[in-house]
């Protein structure tokens, strides 16, 4: 498997842009926590600067701190229930210790909803841990995803809301030409992610999930930055002559699969390495395809942003089954896994319907497996390898007799 | 022979143990529609106004073992509960459910529920999370309407002006006899006692308002004086009385219910509906003047400040925690909770709750060691 170079560059991105973070206060930049969801374009052109806790304990997962943070999490009262990133990040507060030196204290946190309602509790904790101010973006759930104006009309006045307190902190008005200048950068990582997503389209496939994990650090906090669209241009190159050359991700490609919920940050390695050992490639995932429908226009962002924040990231189960079946023609897919993620209940509590259904439209087998996103403690890599393993075996035994 | 008065308690208990086979006897006598909601924040008013009868689902104590093939065992014992209801049939009765979006569980209850049983109309409360902001006010009452015109069209009855303002008034009257038998426990809980006061408020969210309302007029209401001098005040935060046997310990105990913010307890009945002008617009007022519930946003600085100002004027002398394994928003409240607690020597107690699990005997254990910490009885 011939790593993929441009992939190189995300070390330096990572530790330059938490280096910057730290500097920020310094620098006079307002710290604004917020989630992956909210219009990080916006606190750009503010020249403010964005931090992601769930970045922050992403990292912590990757780089196996997360059991000694979690646990330092759970000392302060936070029961091992509890989604393991907050966790993990909380814990940070109270050990001192975390990869990127920890996070700078904020001035603002911001938080919009429509991802789930933990990440706002979450939030609640550091705006009494820091004593800052909170702004949460709330999105009604559209039952089905149908039409709702009045939820529509609530929202676009909360993002209204948001630049007059964003202007308040940051002291200064927002800069029109310099947000449309952000907006514009911030379309073209978006668009050269979709590229480089659909790529996996491709038979056999130039990357997998486990890359476009690696790959995702830019374009969930550096949207609208020259940084995440000369990285991104970089790694559609070289994809585009990896596919133009037919070079694969995993040598004899022969399931192609899909990866459902969050990656399981720890065993990201082993994950890869054991799939790719069995000539198994996953090829797409709901959650990395989540980044590609971020783009907003210049003429009215804040009206896009409301129908984005809705319609597009409220998944409900109709349209993850529809998007899946979609995602299951386009990607010629063998099969689907469905990580059961203790930490991420609102992506995991309906994973037995979502399977059923999705078998039943398709005929495409899927497997349900225990995992967490961080805390290595909820699961056994060991039962993982062997259902994964069981679950290739059905899928020849499947395609010899079809 | 004299003939031996009925005990009044007993019609509350029975509601309160066994809604469903009452509530069937109701249907079928009065052909009315029956709307489940699942707790917390239905506008009962509205079901009611259009001819329908509100019913709490709550899924505390229900042992589970259907609804482990439908959802991840990690998932709050309210939401698994109420899925285990229908798919054992106890929910069949019902013409229509409303589930309330509170929580990432109770929006993926609403979609689970949508394609396990298409037979039963569910129509999803998109309640804002945002307290006290205009915008959320605004959003809610165009909600209401949305909800109002679905129940229409399961019962036929439209809400009209009269309608609703006649079950505002009912509702109203309800409340204000609840609140009078809530200070009763607080001040003659020899008679009054937890259990049985908590059974009455149980039991409003499972019986018609109406009739209900005249079964309460059967009640103990001339008992006088004060006999609480000798018990622990203690003030409890929590989603639901689980297990349901928690107030007969409280009782067992010497511990009097001093406050509480669980939502079938004192907090449904703190706040009046204004029975005039926009009634709609009344409706959401009273929703976003209650105790705030876990899932709902307030300045989360203000949040702790004013937990700690409801417990103070309570006059309790500590605090339990009944947090339903699973549920995240308790949990990610309560450490800050129980540190503002602590910094002003109020003791507390975590109660983890579940059917899955949970003994009875353990936590009447943890409970009487609190009552002798409370009580300053110490070995």
């Amino acid at each position: 498997m011939e790593p993929i170079k441009a992939l190189k560059e995300i070390k330096k991105i990572t530790l330059d842009y938490f280096t910057s973070a730290h500097m920020a206060p310094h620098n006079n930049k307002p710290v604004v926590y917020c989630n992956v969801f909210t219009p990080v374009e916006l606190i750009y052109a503010m020249d403010m600067f964005p931090v992601y806790p769930e970045n922050h304990a992403a990292i912590i997962g990757a780089r196996k701190m997360a059991i000694e943070l979690s646990s330092a999490a759970e000392g302060m009262g936070y029961v091992m229930d509890l989604c393991s990133y907050a966790r993990c990040d909380i814990g940070w507060t109270k050990a001192g210790v975390s990869p990127t030196w920890g996070l700078p204290k904020p001035d603002l946190i911001l938080v919009i909803n429509c991802q789930c309602g933990t990440l706002t509790k979450w939030f609640e904790v550091l705006s009494r841990t820091y004593n800052a101010p909170m702004v949460l973006i709330d999105v009604p759930h559209s039952g089905n995803g149908e039409k709702d104006s009045a939820a529509e009309a609530y929202v676009r006045g909360q993002l209204d809301d948001l630049v007059k307190t964003l202007e308040k902190v940051a002291g200064k008005s927002l800069d029109e030409s310099k947000f449309k200048e952000v907006i514009r950068l911030s379309r073209q990582a978006s668009e050269l992610w979709t590229r480089m997503l659909v790529m996996g389209e491709e038979v056999p496939s130039p990357m997998t999930v486990f890359d476009q994990f690696i790959s995702m650090f830019p374009i969930v906090s550096q949207r609208g930055t020259e940084i995440a669209v000369q990285f991104y241009g970089n790694l559609v190159r070289e994809l585009e002559d990896r596919v133009s050359q037919k070079k694969p991700a995993v040598p004899n490609e022969r399931f192609r699969l899909f990866w459902d919920n969050l990656p399981i940050w720890p065993e990201l390695g082993k994950l890869s390495s054991f799939l790719a050992d069995r000539g198994a490639a996953v090829v797409t995932s709901i959650y990395t395809w989540a980044w590609s429908q971020l783009a907003v226009n210049e003429q009215d962002p804040l009206s896009d942003w409301t129908r984005q924040y809705l319609y597009t990231f409220n998944l409900n189960l109709d349209y993850r089954i529809e998007k899946y079946v979609e995602l299951a023609e386009l990607y010629k897919l063998d099969g689907f896994l469905f990580p059961s993620n203790r930490s991420c209940k609102w992506i995991s509590q309906d994973v037995l319907a979502l399977r059923d259904a999705i078998t039943e439209r398709t005929g495409i087998p899927g497997v349900i497996f225990e995992a967490d996103q961080n805390d290595p403690r909820l699961y056994s890599f060991e039962n993982l390898e062997k259902q994964i393993e069981n679950f290739l075996e059905l899928l020849v035994a499947k395609n010899h007799k079809a | 022979m004299a003939r031996t008065k009925p005990d009044p308690w007993v019609p509350f208990f029975e509601i309160a143990q066994d809604p469903w086979s009452k509530i069937k006897e109701i249907k079928a006598k009065t052909g009315k529609k029956i709307i489940g909601h699942v707790l917390p924040d239905a506008p009962e008013e509205l079901i009611y106004a259009a001819g329908a009868i509100p019913v709490a689902v709550a899924g505390a104590g229900i042992p589970i073992s259907l609804a482990q093939s439908q959802i991840p065992s990690y998932s709050c014992s309210h939401g698994m509960g109420a899925l285990e209801l229908k798919l054992k049939g106890t929910l069949d009765i019902l013409d229509g459910i409303i589930i309330p979006y509170v929580c990432d569980t109770t929006r993926n209850l609403y979609h689970l529920w949508r394609r396990l049983f298409p037979d039963v109309p569910c129509e999803f409360l998109r309640l804002p999370k945002k307290l006290g902001d205009p915008g959320a006010s605004h959003y809610l009452k165009e909600e209401y309407l949305r909800i109002s015109k679905w129940l229409s069209f399961i019962t036929g009855q439209n809400v009209t002006e009269d309608n609703l303002s006649s079950s505002i008034s009912t509702y109203n009257e309800s409340r204000d006899q609840l609140k009078s038998a809530y200070l009763k426990m607080k001040t003659s809980p020899a008679v009054w006692s937890a259990n049985r006061v908590i059974a009455v408020f149980e039991s409003v969210f499972r019986f018609p308002r109406d009739e209900h309302l005249s079964l309460m007029r059967s009640l103990p209401w001339d008992v006088a004086g004060t006999d609480n001098t000798s018990r622990s005040k203690i003030y409890v935060r929590g989603k639901v009385w689980d297990p349901p046997e928690i107030t007969g310990l409280f009782d067992e105990l010497g511990l009097t219910l001093a406050g509480d913010e669980i939502v079938t307890g004192f907090r449904s009945v703190e706040v009046n509906t204004q029975a005039c002008g926009d009634l709609f617009g009344s409706l959401v007022d009273r929703h976003m003047s209650m105790t705030p519930y876990t899932g709902y946003y307030v300045d989360p600085r203000k949040l702790v400040e004013d937990f700690l100002a409801r417990v103070r004027s309570s006059g309790a002398q500590g605090v339990v925690f009944l947090n339903p394994k699973f549920c995240e928003a308790a949990a990610f409240d309560t450490p800050d909770f129980v540190n503002a607690l602590k910094k002003n020597n109020i003791p507390c107690l975590v109660l983890e709750t579940s059917s899955r699990g949970t003994s009875t005997s353990q936590i009447k254990l943890r409970l009487e060691a609190f009552g002798e910490i409370l009580s300053g009885d110490l070995p």
